[in-house]
Protein backbone atom coordinates (compact mmCIF):
# COMPACT_ATOMS: atom_id res chain seq x y z
CA UNK A 1 0.00 0.00 0.00
CA UNK A 2 3.12 2.37 0.28
CA UNK A 3 4.73 4.70 -2.97
CA UNK A 4 7.97 5.94 -2.94
CA UNK A 5 8.65 9.31 -2.61
CA UNK A 6 11.03 11.95 -4.73
CA UNK A 7 12.08 14.88 -3.92
CA UNK A 8 14.22 16.84 -6.51
CA UNK A 9 16.09 20.20 -5.78
CA UNK A 10 13.78 21.59 -3.29
CA UNK A 11 13.78 25.68 -2.88
CA UNK A 12 11.88 27.73 -1.02
CA UNK A 13 12.69 31.45 0.37
CA UNK A 14 11.16 33.67 2.73
CA UNK A 15 11.98 37.25 1.81
CA UNK A 16 15.99 37.58 1.99
CA UNK A 17 15.86 33.81 3.73
CA UNK A 18 16.49 30.67 2.16
CA UNK A 19 14.67 28.11 4.14
CA UNK A 20 15.43 25.23 1.82
CA UNK A 21 17.86 24.84 -0.89
CA UNK A 22 18.38 22.84 -3.29
CA UNK A 23 17.19 19.42 -1.45
CA UNK A 24 17.31 16.09 -2.76
CA UNK A 25 15.99 12.79 -1.26
CA UNK A 26 14.10 10.02 -1.74
CA UNK A 27 12.55 7.30 0.54
CA UNK A 28 11.56 3.63 -0.45
CA UNK A 29 8.07 2.25 0.16
CA UNK A 30 8.36 0.72 3.22
CA UNK A 31 11.64 2.78 4.45
CA UNK A 32 11.37 4.69 7.78
CA UNK A 33 13.42 7.65 7.47
CA UNK A 34 14.61 10.29 9.88
CA UNK A 35 14.92 13.81 8.71
CA UNK A 36 17.30 15.73 11.33
CA UNK A 37 19.35 18.99 11.72
CA UNK A 38 19.58 21.73 14.11
CA UNK A 39 16.29 24.13 14.89
CA UNK A 40 15.28 26.67 11.87
CA UNK A 41 17.91 24.24 9.37
CA UNK A 42 14.30 23.46 7.67
CA UNK A 43 12.86 20.62 8.11
CA UNK A 44 9.66 21.78 8.84
CA UNK A 45 9.36 23.49 5.68
CA UNK A 46 10.43 20.32 3.41
CA UNK A 47 7.16 18.87 5.27
CA UNK A 48 5.27 22.17 4.73
CA UNK A 49 6.31 22.03 0.43
CA UNK A 50 5.65 18.30 0.59
CA UNK A 51 2.11 17.88 1.70
CA UNK A 52 1.36 21.41 -0.27
CA UNK A 53 0.56 23.69 2.62
CA UNK A 54 3.53 26.05 1.49
CA UNK A 55 4.44 26.57 -2.53
CA UNK A 56 7.78 25.66 -3.85
CA UNK A 57 10.16 28.21 -5.37
CA UNK A 58 11.30 25.69 -7.48
CA UNK A 59 12.10 21.96 -7.63
CA UNK A 60 9.76 18.95 -7.72
CA UNK A 61 8.15 16.54 -5.31
CA UNK A 62 6.71 13.03 -6.72
CA UNK A 63 4.76 10.41 -4.76
CA UNK A 64 4.64 7.12 -6.82
CA UNK A 65 5.35 8.78 -9.90
CA UNK A 66 3.19 11.69 -9.76
CA UNK A 67 4.01 14.80 -9.67
CA UNK A 68 2.37 16.82 -6.59
CA UNK A 69 4.73 19.41 -6.42
CA UNK A 70 2.32 22.50 -6.83
CA UNK A 71 -0.82 20.57 -5.61
CA UNK A 72 -3.29 21.84 -3.01
CA UNK A 73 -2.73 20.22 0.51
CA UNK A 74 -6.23 18.74 0.37
CA UNK A 75 -5.63 17.07 -3.26
CA UNK A 76 -1.75 15.74 -2.04
CA UNK A 77 -4.10 14.31 1.04
CA UNK A 78 -6.16 12.17 -1.81
CA UNK A 79 -2.88 11.33 -3.19
CA UNK A 80 -1.54 9.44 -0.11
CA UNK A 81 -0.34 11.81 1.93
CA UNK A 82 -0.90 12.54 5.96
CA UNK A 83 1.21 14.42 8.51
CA UNK A 84 0.84 15.88 11.73
CA UNK A 85 1.89 19.11 13.19
CA UNK A 86 5.06 20.29 15.25
CA UNK A 87 2.92 21.68 17.81
CA UNK A 88 -0.35 19.50 18.43
CA UNK A 89 -3.76 20.63 16.25
CA UNK A 90 -6.58 18.67 17.53
CA UNK A 91 -10.00 20.10 16.72
CA UNK A 92 -11.90 20.95 19.98
CA UNK A 93 -15.53 21.37 18.38
CA UNK A 94 -15.32 18.16 17.38
CA UNK A 95 -15.40 15.09 19.53
CA UNK A 96 -12.07 12.74 19.46
CA UNK A 97 -14.02 9.99 16.95
CA UNK A 98 -14.98 12.51 14.44
CA UNK A 99 -11.45 14.17 14.42
CA UNK A 100 -10.48 10.84 12.80
CA UNK A 101 -14.28 10.35 10.81
CA UNK A 102 -13.01 14.00 9.00
CA UNK A 103 -10.17 12.17 7.48
CA UNK A 104 -12.10 8.81 6.37
CA UNK A 105 -14.55 10.63 4.85
CA UNK A 106 -12.55 13.12 3.34
CA UNK A 107 -9.33 10.84 2.81
CA UNK A 108 -8.55 8.94 0.10
CA UNK A 109 -12.28 6.75 0.24
CA UNK A 110 -15.41 8.67 0.91
CA UNK A 111 -16.47 6.60 4.92
CA UNK A 112 -19.08 8.04 6.41
CA UNK A 113 -21.95 6.73 8.65
CA UNK A 114 -21.58 3.93 10.77
CA UNK A 115 -19.11 2.40 8.41
CA UNK A 116 -17.03 5.11 9.52
CA UNK A 117 -17.49 5.17 13.12
CA UNK A 118 -16.50 2.05 13.31
CA UNK A 119 -13.27 2.70 11.03
CA UNK A 120 -12.30 5.31 13.04
CA UNK A 121 -12.91 3.38 16.53
CA UNK A 122 -10.13 0.88 14.65
CA UNK A 123 -7.97 3.78 14.14
CA UNK A 124 -8.21 5.38 17.69
CA UNK A 125 -7.62 1.62 19.14
CA UNK A 126 -4.22 1.12 16.83
CA UNK A 127 -2.62 4.10 18.72
CA UNK A 128 -4.36 3.23 22.48
CA UNK A 129 -7.65 5.26 22.33
CA UNK A 130 -9.85 2.52 22.42
CA UNK A 131 -13.46 3.42 23.64
CA UNK A 132 -12.47 7.57 23.64
CA UNK A 133 -14.32 8.16 20.83
CA UNK A 134 -16.83 10.22 22.69
CA UNK A 135 -14.84 12.33 24.84
CA UNK A 136 -13.74 16.14 23.78
CA UNK A 137 -10.35 16.39 22.53
CA UNK A 138 -9.61 19.21 24.92
CA UNK A 139 -10.05 16.63 27.82
CA UNK A 140 -7.23 14.74 26.62
CA UNK A 141 -3.83 14.66 27.67
CA UNK A 142 -0.81 15.80 25.68
CA UNK A 143 0.36 12.55 24.66
CA UNK A 144 -3.42 11.17 24.09
CA UNK A 145 -3.74 14.19 21.77
CA UNK A 146 -0.80 13.26 19.89
CA UNK A 147 -2.50 10.06 19.75
CA UNK A 148 -5.12 11.25 18.48
CA UNK A 149 -3.51 13.22 15.80
CA UNK A 150 -2.09 10.02 14.25
CA UNK A 151 -5.20 8.23 14.08
CA UNK A 152 -6.32 11.26 12.67
CA UNK A 153 -3.20 11.27 9.97
CA UNK A 154 -3.89 6.68 9.66
CA UNK A 155 -7.54 7.46 9.00
CA UNK A 156 -6.92 9.15 5.35
CA UNK A 157 -5.51 5.57 4.56
CA UNK A 158 -1.90 7.51 3.54
CA UNK A 159 0.98 5.62 1.52
CA UNK A 160 3.33 8.19 3.43
CA UNK A 161 2.89 9.45 6.68
CA UNK A 162 4.71 12.85 7.66
CA UNK A 163 5.49 12.85 11.47
CA UNK A 164 6.79 16.05 12.56
CA UNK A 165 8.37 16.13 16.11
CA UNK A 166 5.82 13.56 16.87
CA UNK A 167 7.65 12.15 19.77
CA UNK A 168 8.91 15.89 21.33
CA UNK A 169 8.09 16.12 24.49
CA UNK A 170 6.59 12.89 25.84
CA UNK A 171 8.35 11.55 29.22
CA UNK A 172 10.36 8.28 29.01
CA UNK A 173 7.33 5.61 29.00
CA UNK A 174 5.58 7.34 26.60
CA UNK A 175 8.63 8.08 24.42
CA UNK A 176 8.52 4.02 24.84
CA UNK A 177 5.02 3.49 23.68
CA UNK A 178 5.16 6.23 20.59
CA UNK A 179 8.35 4.22 19.56
CA UNK A 180 6.54 0.86 19.16
CA UNK A 181 3.62 3.14 17.93
CA UNK A 182 5.81 4.40 14.86
CA UNK A 183 7.36 0.66 14.70
CA UNK A 184 3.99 -0.93 14.31
CA UNK A 185 3.31 1.00 11.66
CA UNK A 186 6.95 0.15 10.14
CA UNK A 187 5.63 -3.60 10.39
CA UNK A 188 2.17 -3.27 8.18
CA UNK A 189 4.92 -1.37 5.68
CA UNK A 190 4.11 2.63 5.92
CA UNK A 191 6.72 5.25 4.42
CA UNK A 192 7.65 6.89 7.28
CA UNK A 193 9.59 10.85 6.88
CA UNK A 194 10.33 11.29 10.58
CA UNK A 195 11.23 15.03 11.43
CA UNK A 196 13.29 14.06 15.27
CA UNK A 197 15.44 15.30 17.69
CA UNK A 198 15.63 12.36 20.10
CA UNK A 199 18.27 10.18 18.95
CA UNK A 200 17.11 6.77 20.92
CA UNK A 201 13.95 7.57 19.01
CA UNK A 202 16.16 8.12 15.67
CA UNK A 203 18.31 5.29 16.34
CA UNK A 204 15.17 2.72 17.29
CA UNK A 205 12.97 3.41 13.89
CA UNK A 206 15.29 5.20 10.96
CA UNK A 207 17.56 3.23 9.01
CA UNK A 208 18.55 5.93 6.91
CA UNK A 209 19.03 9.23 7.93
CA UNK A 210 19.33 12.85 5.91
CA UNK A 211 20.43 15.86 8.19
CA UNK A 212 19.79 19.40 6.95
CA UNK A 213 22.01 22.18 8.23
CA UNK A 214 20.67 26.11 7.40
CA UNK A 215 18.62 24.93 4.61
CA UNK A 216 20.94 22.56 2.94
CA UNK A 217 21.14 18.73 3.16
CA UNK A 218 24.21 18.07 4.54
CA UNK A 219 24.60 14.51 5.23
CA UNK A 220 22.63 11.04 4.05
CA UNK A 221 22.81 7.40 4.44
CA UNK A 222 22.20 4.37 7.56
CA UNK A 223 21.96 6.44 10.88
CA UNK A 224 24.86 4.85 12.56
CA UNK A 225 27.36 6.56 10.31
CA UNK A 226 25.77 10.04 9.82
CA UNK A 227 25.45 10.62 13.23
CA UNK A 228 29.41 9.68 13.54
CA UNK A 229 30.29 12.37 10.46
CA UNK A 230 31.78 15.24 11.67
CA UNK A 231 29.84 17.93 9.95
CA UNK A 232 26.48 16.83 11.37
CA UNK A 233 28.54 16.87 15.03
CA UNK A 234 29.21 20.58 13.97
CA UNK A 235 26.23 21.11 12.53
CA UNK A 236 24.72 20.10 16.30
CA UNK A 237 27.21 21.09 18.67
CA UNK A 238 29.04 23.71 17.21
CA UNK A 239 32.75 24.09 16.08
CA UNK A 240 34.34 23.02 19.05
CA UNK A 241 33.31 19.38 18.97
CA UNK A 242 33.71 19.12 15.22
CA UNK B 1 -33.57 7.68 10.09
CA UNK B 2 -34.00 6.63 14.08
CA UNK B 3 -37.08 7.21 16.72
CA UNK B 4 -35.86 10.46 17.78
CA UNK B 5 -35.52 12.00 14.57
CA UNK B 6 -38.94 10.24 13.27
CA UNK B 7 -40.62 12.23 16.80
CA UNK B 8 -38.70 15.38 16.07
CA UNK B 9 -40.09 15.25 12.28
CA UNK B 10 -43.52 14.81 13.59
CA UNK B 11 -43.18 17.62 16.02
CA UNK B 12 -42.20 19.59 13.42
CA UNK B 13 -44.61 18.71 11.12
CA UNK B 14 -47.17 19.63 13.27
CA UNK B 15 -46.04 22.76 14.11
CA UNK B 16 -45.40 23.78 10.72
CA UNK B 17 -49.62 23.42 10.00
CA UNK B 18 -50.31 24.71 12.86
CA UNK B 19 -48.32 27.66 11.98
CA UNK B 20 -49.88 27.57 8.74
CA UNK B 21 -53.39 27.50 9.84
CA UNK B 22 -52.82 30.75 12.27
CA UNK B 23 -53.40 33.64 9.60
CA UNK B 24 -57.19 32.05 9.32
CA UNK B 25 -57.43 32.56 13.09
CA UNK B 26 -55.39 35.63 14.06
CA UNK B 27 -55.79 39.09 13.21
CA UNK B 28 -53.99 40.85 10.40
CA UNK B 29 -51.92 42.52 13.12
CA UNK B 30 -51.08 39.29 14.48
CA UNK B 31 -49.93 37.90 10.80
CA UNK B 32 -48.31 40.93 10.23
CA UNK B 33 -46.18 40.35 13.47
CA UNK B 34 -45.61 36.47 12.42
CA UNK B 35 -44.83 37.33 8.90
CA UNK B 36 -41.55 39.52 10.49
CA UNK B 37 -40.88 36.76 13.15
CA UNK B 38 -41.10 34.33 10.08
CA UNK B 39 -38.36 36.57 7.87
CA UNK B 40 -35.81 36.98 11.05
CA UNK B 41 -35.90 33.21 11.40
CA UNK B 42 -35.53 32.46 8.00
CA UNK B 43 -32.51 34.79 7.79
CA UNK B 44 -30.85 34.00 11.47
CA UNK B 45 -31.16 30.10 10.31
CA UNK B 46 -29.38 31.02 7.05
CA UNK B 47 -26.99 33.51 7.93
CA UNK B 48 -25.92 30.85 10.45
CA UNK B 49 -26.01 28.12 8.07
CA UNK B 50 -22.59 29.44 6.88
CA UNK B 51 -21.52 31.75 9.34
CA UNK B 52 -22.70 29.49 12.45
CA UNK B 53 -19.39 26.55 12.10
CA UNK B 54 -16.72 28.74 9.85
CA UNK B 55 -17.52 31.52 12.65
CA UNK B 56 -16.95 34.06 9.30
CA UNK B 57 -19.03 36.88 10.83
CA UNK B 58 -20.76 38.38 7.77
CA UNK B 59 -22.35 41.93 7.62
CA UNK B 60 -23.38 41.36 4.12
CA UNK B 61 -27.04 39.86 5.37
CA UNK B 62 -28.58 43.33 4.09
CA UNK B 63 -26.48 43.30 0.64
CA UNK B 64 -28.49 40.06 -0.33
CA UNK B 65 -31.82 40.93 1.01
CA UNK B 66 -31.98 44.35 -0.10
CA UNK B 67 -30.74 43.18 -3.48
CA UNK B 68 -33.64 40.34 -3.49
CA UNK B 69 -36.15 43.17 -2.75
CA UNK B 70 -35.12 45.47 -5.30
CA UNK B 71 -34.92 42.83 -8.26
CA UNK B 72 -38.96 42.27 -7.47
CA UNK B 73 -39.28 45.60 -7.29
CA UNK B 74 -37.98 46.56 -10.58
CA UNK B 75 -39.25 42.97 -12.36
CA UNK B 76 -42.64 42.90 -11.04
CA UNK B 77 -44.07 44.44 -13.69
CA UNK B 78 -42.72 42.57 -16.59
CA UNK B 79 -42.59 38.82 -15.59
CA UNK B 80 -44.74 36.78 -13.86
CA UNK B 81 -43.84 36.44 -9.64
CA UNK B 82 -42.65 32.84 -9.65
CA UNK B 83 -39.83 33.88 -12.95
CA UNK B 84 -39.19 36.77 -10.44
CA UNK B 85 -38.28 34.91 -7.41
CA UNK B 86 -36.34 32.55 -10.02
CA UNK B 87 -34.52 35.74 -11.12
CA UNK B 88 -34.05 37.03 -7.83
CA UNK B 89 -32.01 33.55 -6.34
CA UNK B 90 -29.92 33.70 -9.72
CA UNK B 91 -28.81 36.74 -8.78
CA UNK B 92 -28.57 36.30 -4.95
CA UNK B 93 -25.90 33.09 -6.20
CA UNK B 94 -24.12 35.10 -8.86
CA UNK B 95 -23.67 37.83 -6.39
CA UNK B 96 -22.55 35.50 -3.58
CA UNK B 97 -20.21 33.88 -5.61
CA UNK B 98 -18.75 36.70 -6.77
CA UNK B 99 -17.81 37.91 -2.98
CA UNK B 100 -16.85 34.76 -1.98
CA UNK B 101 -14.18 34.04 -4.34
CA UNK B 102 -12.62 37.62 -3.73
CA UNK B 103 -13.04 37.35 -0.08
CA UNK B 104 -13.34 34.43 1.76
CA UNK B 105 -9.56 34.35 1.50
CA UNK B 106 -9.98 36.80 4.28
CA UNK B 107 -9.33 36.34 7.66
CA UNK B 108 -11.39 36.91 11.29
CA UNK B 109 -12.08 40.88 11.19
CA UNK B 110 -10.60 41.62 7.82
CA UNK B 111 -14.04 39.55 6.67
CA UNK B 112 -16.26 40.99 9.08
CA UNK B 113 -15.11 44.58 7.46
CA UNK B 114 -15.22 43.55 3.97
CA UNK B 115 -19.22 42.19 4.20
CA UNK B 116 -19.98 45.64 6.17
CA UNK B 117 -18.43 47.37 3.70
CA UNK B 118 -20.59 45.82 0.44
CA UNK B 119 -23.49 46.61 1.98
CA UNK B 120 -22.68 50.00 2.02
CA UNK B 121 -21.41 49.85 -1.12
CA UNK B 122 -24.01 47.79 -2.88
CA UNK B 123 -26.41 50.50 -1.32
CA UNK B 124 -24.60 53.64 -2.70
CA UNK B 125 -24.88 51.56 -6.07
CA UNK B 126 -28.10 51.34 -6.41
CA UNK B 127 -29.10 54.79 -5.01
CA UNK B 128 -26.86 56.26 -7.75
CA UNK B 129 -27.60 54.33 -10.41
CA UNK B 130 -31.74 54.75 -9.78
CA UNK B 131 -30.91 59.01 -9.32
CA UNK B 132 -28.44 59.08 -12.37
CA UNK B 133 -29.65 56.26 -14.76
CA UNK B 134 -33.15 55.31 -14.45
CA UNK B 135 -34.44 58.75 -12.60
CA UNK B 136 -36.60 56.88 -9.90
CA UNK B 137 -35.61 58.23 -6.36
CA UNK B 138 -38.04 54.70 -5.14
CA UNK B 139 -40.08 52.31 -6.59
CA UNK B 140 -44.14 50.84 -6.06
CA UNK B 141 -44.84 47.23 -6.28
CA UNK B 142 -48.26 46.48 -7.22
CA UNK B 143 -48.49 42.91 -6.26
CA UNK B 144 -51.84 40.95 -5.29
CA UNK B 145 -50.43 39.85 -1.93
CA UNK B 146 -52.17 39.90 1.54
CA UNK B 147 -49.82 39.79 4.57
CA UNK B 148 -50.60 35.77 5.06
CA UNK B 149 -50.08 35.30 1.16
CA UNK B 150 -46.32 36.40 1.96
CA UNK B 151 -46.21 34.69 5.29
CA UNK B 152 -47.36 31.46 3.66
CA UNK B 153 -44.38 31.86 1.22
CA UNK B 154 -42.07 33.05 4.26
CA UNK B 155 -42.93 29.57 5.80
CA UNK B 156 -42.06 27.30 3.07
CA UNK B 157 -39.17 29.33 2.55
CA UNK B 158 -38.74 28.86 6.59
CA UNK B 159 -39.16 24.97 5.93
CA UNK B 160 -36.80 24.37 3.22
CA UNK B 161 -34.36 26.18 4.97
CA UNK B 162 -34.22 24.35 8.33
CA UNK B 163 -34.12 21.15 6.02
CA UNK B 164 -31.01 22.41 3.80
CA UNK B 165 -29.38 23.03 7.17
CA UNK B 166 -30.77 19.66 9.01
CA UNK B 167 -29.72 17.91 5.90
CA UNK B 168 -26.03 19.38 5.92
CA UNK B 169 -25.11 19.51 9.84
CA UNK B 170 -25.73 15.37 9.28
CA UNK B 171 -23.66 15.05 5.93
CA UNK B 172 -19.61 15.30 5.78
CA UNK B 173 -19.98 18.47 4.24
CA UNK B 174 -21.32 19.38 8.19
CA UNK B 175 -18.33 18.18 9.83
CA UNK B 176 -15.66 19.25 7.01
CA UNK B 177 -17.15 22.68 7.64
CA UNK B 178 -16.67 22.31 11.98
CA UNK B 179 -13.61 21.26 11.65
CA UNK B 180 -12.60 24.22 9.31
CA UNK B 181 -13.92 26.64 11.48
CA UNK B 182 -11.45 24.84 14.25
CA UNK B 183 -8.53 24.71 11.80
CA UNK B 184 -8.37 25.62 8.25
CA UNK B 185 -5.11 24.00 7.83
CA UNK B 186 -6.14 20.72 9.92
CA UNK B 187 -9.15 20.47 7.74
CA UNK B 188 -7.16 21.13 4.46
CA UNK B 189 -4.96 18.52 5.75
CA UNK B 190 -7.63 15.69 6.21
CA UNK B 191 -8.50 16.25 2.88
CA UNK B 192 -11.28 18.81 2.80
CA UNK B 193 -11.34 21.70 -0.01
CA UNK B 194 -12.06 24.32 1.84
CA UNK B 195 -12.33 27.00 -0.44
CA UNK B 196 -15.00 25.30 -2.29
CA UNK B 197 -16.86 24.35 0.96
CA UNK B 198 -16.70 27.92 2.14
CA UNK B 199 -17.60 28.97 -1.31
CA UNK B 200 -20.69 26.56 -1.14
CA UNK B 201 -22.14 27.37 1.91
CA UNK B 202 -22.07 30.77 1.36
CA UNK B 203 -24.08 30.81 -1.53
CA UNK B 204 -26.52 28.84 0.01
CA UNK B 205 -26.78 30.79 2.58
CA UNK B 206 -26.78 34.24 0.33
CA UNK B 207 -29.64 33.03 -1.49
CA UNK B 208 -31.67 32.04 0.52
CA UNK B 209 -31.33 35.61 2.44
CA UNK B 210 -31.80 37.11 -1.00
CA UNK B 211 -34.91 35.27 -1.45
CA UNK B 212 -36.08 36.35 1.97
CA UNK B 213 -35.30 39.99 0.69
CA UNK B 214 -37.54 39.11 -2.61
CA UNK B 215 -40.76 37.85 -0.57
CA UNK B 216 -40.77 40.10 1.94
CA UNK B 217 -41.14 43.06 -1.00
CA UNK B 218 -44.11 43.20 -1.64
CA UNK B 219 -44.84 44.13 2.26
CA UNK B 220 -43.68 47.36 1.60
CA UNK B 221 -45.73 48.64 -1.59
CA UNK B 222 -43.11 51.62 -1.99
CA UNK B 223 -39.36 50.85 -1.44
CA UNK B 224 -36.33 53.19 -1.76
CA UNK B 225 -32.81 52.32 -0.69
CA UNK B 226 -32.75 53.35 2.76
CA UNK B 227 -35.62 50.87 3.29
CA UNK B 228 -33.86 47.60 2.15
CA UNK B 229 -30.16 48.32 2.71
CA UNK B 230 -30.62 49.16 6.32
CA UNK B 231 -27.76 48.11 8.13
CA UNK B 232 -29.96 46.98 11.48
CA UNK B 233 -31.33 43.95 9.44
CA UNK B 234 -27.75 42.45 9.32
CA UNK B 235 -27.08 43.45 13.03
CA UNK B 236 -30.32 42.01 14.15
CA UNK B 237 -29.74 38.52 11.88
CA UNK B 238 -26.40 38.13 13.59
CA UNK B 239 -27.50 39.00 17.46
CA UNK B 240 -30.33 36.21 16.81
CA UNK B 241 -27.72 33.95 15.24
CA UNK B 242 -25.57 34.52 17.87
CA UNK B 243 -28.37 34.47 21.18
CA UNK B 244 -29.90 30.87 20.18
CA UNK B 245 -26.29 29.59 19.44
CA UNK B 246 -24.86 29.56 15.80
CA UNK B 247 -23.83 26.09 15.72
CA UNK B 248 -26.76 24.50 16.31
CA UNK B 249 -29.96 23.87 14.16
CA UNK B 250 -32.73 25.61 16.20
CA UNK B 251 -30.07 28.17 18.00
CA UNK B 252 -31.11 30.90 15.37
CA UNK B 253 -34.44 30.44 15.88
CA UNK B 254 -34.66 29.83 19.85
CA UNK B 255 -33.04 33.71 19.33
CA UNK B 256 -34.93 35.29 16.93
CA UNK B 257 -38.39 34.18 18.24
CA UNK B 258 -38.09 36.53 21.33
CA UNK B 259 -35.86 39.31 20.19
CA UNK B 260 -37.92 39.82 17.18
CA UNK B 261 -40.51 40.51 19.42
CA UNK B 262 -38.57 42.60 21.76
CA UNK B 263 -37.67 44.77 19.00
CA UNK B 264 -41.27 45.42 17.84
CA UNK B 265 -41.82 46.36 21.23
CA UNK B 266 -38.83 48.64 21.67
CA UNK B 267 -38.98 50.21 18.42
CA UNK B 268 -42.86 51.13 19.07
CA UNK B 269 -42.02 52.34 22.57
CA UNK B 270 -38.39 54.15 22.06
CA UNK B 271 -37.99 54.89 18.64
CA UNK B 272 -35.33 57.34 19.38
CA UNK B 273 -33.45 55.30 21.54
CA UNK B 274 -33.32 51.76 19.41
CA UNK B 275 -30.18 51.63 18.16
CA UNK B 276 -28.42 52.36 21.35
CA UNK B 277 -30.79 49.12 22.97
CA UNK B 278 -29.48 47.34 20.12
CA UNK B 279 -25.87 47.80 20.38
CA UNK B 280 -26.25 47.54 24.07
CA UNK B 281 -28.00 43.60 24.18
CA UNK B 282 -24.98 42.99 21.07
CA UNK B 283 -22.87 43.41 23.45
CA UNK B 284 -24.36 41.66 26.39
CA UNK B 285 -24.81 38.05 24.33
CA UNK B 286 -21.50 38.52 23.27
CA UNK B 287 -19.79 38.72 26.75
CA UNK B 288 -22.35 36.65 28.76
CA UNK B 289 -23.11 34.10 26.76
CA UNK B 290 -20.68 33.58 23.83
CA UNK B 291 -22.16 30.62 22.41
CA UNK B 292 -25.71 31.13 22.60
CA UNK B 293 -28.99 30.24 25.21
CA UNK B 294 -29.06 26.63 24.24
CA UNK B 295 -25.21 26.10 25.05
CA UNK B 296 -25.42 27.86 28.01
CA UNK B 297 -28.78 25.74 29.21
CA UNK B 298 -26.14 22.33 28.00
CA UNK B 299 -23.76 24.01 30.42
CA UNK B 300 -26.24 24.33 33.27
CA UNK B 301 -27.81 20.66 33.11
CA UNK B 302 -24.37 19.63 32.99
CA UNK B 303 -23.06 21.49 35.83
CA UNK B 304 -26.14 20.40 38.07
CA UNK B 305 -25.30 16.99 37.07
CA UNK B 306 -22.05 16.27 38.52
N1 LIG C 1 6.06 30.86 7.08
C1 LIG C 1 7.31 31.35 7.27
N2 LIG C 1 7.59 32.65 7.02
C2 LIG C 1 8.83 33.14 7.19
N3 LIG C 1 9.86 32.42 7.61
C3 LIG C 1 9.66 31.12 7.90
C4 LIG C 1 8.37 30.52 7.74
N4 LIG C 1 8.46 29.21 8.08
C5 LIG C 1 9.74 29.01 8.44
N5 LIG C 1 10.47 30.14 8.33
C6 LIG C 1 11.90 30.26 8.59
O1 LIG C 1 12.57 29.28 7.82
C7 LIG C 1 13.61 28.70 8.54
C8 LIG C 1 13.41 27.21 8.63
O2 LIG C 1 12.32 26.96 9.50
P1 LIG C 1 11.75 25.50 9.80
O3 LIG C 1 11.53 24.82 8.52
O4 LIG C 1 10.58 25.67 10.69
O5 LIG C 1 12.94 24.83 10.59
P2 LIG C 1 12.97 23.50 11.45
O6 LIG C 1 11.68 22.80 11.31
O7 LIG C 1 14.13 22.73 10.89
O8 LIG C 1 13.25 23.92 12.86
C9 LIG C 1 13.65 29.40 9.90
O9 LIG C 1 14.61 30.42 9.86
C10 LIG C 1 12.26 29.98 10.03
O10 LIG C 1 12.28 31.14 10.80
MG1 LIG D 1 10.25 22.31 12.74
Amino acid sequence: MSKPLEIMNLHKRFGGLVAVKDVSFKLQPGEVVGLLGPNGSGKTTVLNMISGALPCDGGTVRIGGTDITMMKPHKVAKHGVARTFQLVRPLPTLSVAENVQLSLAFGKKRHWGREARALAEEKLAFVGLEGRGDERVGNLTYIDQKRMEMARALASEPDLLLLDEWLAGLNPSELRIGIDLVQNLQGQGMTVLLVEHIMEAVRALCSRCIVMSAGEKIAEGPSAEVLQEPAVIKAYLGDDHA
Amino acid sequence: MNMKTLHGFALAGVAVVLLACAPLLISDYWTGVLLGMTGYVTLATAWALFSGPTRYISLATVAFFGVGAYTVAVLNEVMPYPLVLLCAAGIGMIMALMVGLSTLRLAGVYFVIFTFGLAELVRQTVSWWEVNVTYTMGRYIFLPFEGRHIYWQLLALAVVTFLISWAIGRSRFGLALKALGDDETVAAHAGVDVTRIKLLLFVISSTIITLVGAIQAPRWTYIEPSIVFNPTVSFMTLIMALLGGAMRLWGPLVGAVPLFLLFEWLSVSFPDHFSIILGLLFILIVFVMPNGVLAKIDDLRKGGRT
